[in-house]
């Protein structure tokens, strides 16, 4: 994974791959119980990715993220008690905190022209803050994401993705619908990691 | 039985045209312009869209006398165009986005139906982003513009849309009122929606 060069460390990330795992597995317990009358979409595998790229990513930062957010949630300052909560009121695809400017949108592509919108305004306003966008393989092959990004990219806007890269929307493998993937443009930060959980659940039989 | 059919068709078109001329309001467009000024003005706002800087359709004589700095020439990316709009909400703007046909509002309703529309639901009243959509109805008058720049969608769009405002300009007396409460209401509870879809007739516009 390429951090590029005009990215600089703003803060230490307080939370460690384990603690990212116990706090899934906490999740995990509520999901089983049967009590989380929503979907759930549990984050594994690239708890270390994460952890290095946050210490770029500003409190005041935005976050854009998918139904997949539990760790961009945690790592960007959210409370893990609220996020639990949100979990067990079965919120996991729409954890939503203003107060941390983090939104999520569940569906592929969805948040990019928003994070492409708030770049805008701040790059508008003279902030210094950033947008952080991450996205997965197949939003990243997107015209959404070519778009966006060449729209943020002629105009200097702060607008930085990621892309998450396990091959597989749902449980579809992008490569294998596509053909071949693009390349990453140098601007965007880039991982690969084996899914962890099932696109949803836990992967266990769950009575409701 | 041609000769029949052509009268027929003749009578028609005429009696098409004499309840559109009873409709036609000589004020319309100055209405819009006068809107336009009003809400450039405000701190707050901008306007986005295709053709609000440059000639190319009807609705950009509209925004002809808004300063220049407050206009924002997009390129032809219309669901982009409504997230980026919703993003820069997020961030204080209140955008005045600008779709000069309903048949190319079309194209940005992913942006519109699952994300702008239901981001206060979402976020439960978290996020409530003030936005201003203008559209237009392609005129037929004199000009018949074709089946893919005059279509109405107006009903669907009520159908699709759960807490947008929809508000259809018949009456020049309407339009000033319309924009000035599409920017000033206030949301009567967390979940009231603040953006508004102004709907215009292009046949009125071309009355002037």
């Amino acid at each position: 994974m390429k951090i590029p060069s005009y990215l600089k460390k703003v803060k230490e990330v307080n939370w460690t791959k384990e603690q990212l795992v116990q706090f899934q597995l906490d999740a995990k317990r509520e999901w089983e119980s049967g009590s989380v009358l929503g979907p759930v979409h549990l984050s594994k595998g690239n708890e270390e990715q994460l952890i290095e790229i946050f210490q770029y990513v500003h409190p005041d930062d935005w976050v854009f993220s998918t139904w997949r957010n539990h760790f961009h949630a945690l790592l960007h300052g959210i409370s893990p008690d609220w996020l639990m909560n949100e979990i067990k009121r079965g919120h996991s695809m729409k954890v939503m905190n203003k107060k941390h400017n983090f939104v999520i949108s569940a569906i592929v592509g969805g948040p990019i022209p928003q994070a492409l919108g708030v770049a805008m305004a701040l790059k508008r306003k003279g902030s210094k803050r950033r947008v952080w966008c991450f996205v997965g393989d197949m939003a990243f092959e997107t015209s959404e994401f070519h778009l966006c990004h060449k729209y943020a990219k002629n105009f200097d806007l702060p607008l930085q993705f990621v892309v998450e890269d396990n091959n597989l929307s749902t449980n579809t493998p992008t490569d294998v619908t596509w053909g071949s993937k693009q390349e990453v443009p140098d601007d965007v930060i880039h991982y690969e990691y084996e899914r962890g959980y099932p696109h949803h659940g836990s992967g266990n039989w769950v009575l409701f | 039985m041609v000769d029949k059919l052509t009268k027929q068709k003749e009578d028609m078109q005429k009696f098409q045209e004499t309840e559109m001329l009873k409709h036609l309001d000589l004020k319309y467009k100055n209405e819009i312009i006068r809107s336009m000024e009003w809400l450039a003005k405000k701190d707050d706002t901008i306007f986005l869209g295709q053709a609000v800087k440059y000639s190319g359709n009807a609705m950009y004589n509209t925004t002809k006398t808004v300063p220049e700095d407050k206009l924002v020439e997009l390129p032809v990316f219309e669901d982009v165009q409504m997230g980026m709009s919703m993003g820069m909400a997020f961030e204080g703007f209140v955008p005045i986005t600008c779709y000069p046909r309903f048949d190319f509002l079309i194209l940005a309703t992913n942006q519109l139906v699952n994300h702008l529309d239901k981001i206060n639901i979402i976020s439960e009243g978290q996020f409530q982003p003030r936005v201003i959509i203008r559209t237009s109805i392609g005129s037929r008058i004199p000009l018949d513009a074709g089946e893919q720049h005059t279509q109405d969608h107006t009903q669907a769009y009520r159908n699709l849309l759960k807490r947008v405002d929809i508000v259809v300009l018949d009456e020049s007396d309407d339009i000033f009122p319309a924009f000035k409460h599409a920017y000033e209401r206030q949301p009567l509870s967390k979940y009231d929606s603040l953006v508004t879809l102004l709907i215009e007739w292009g046949d009125h516009y071309n009355a002037k």
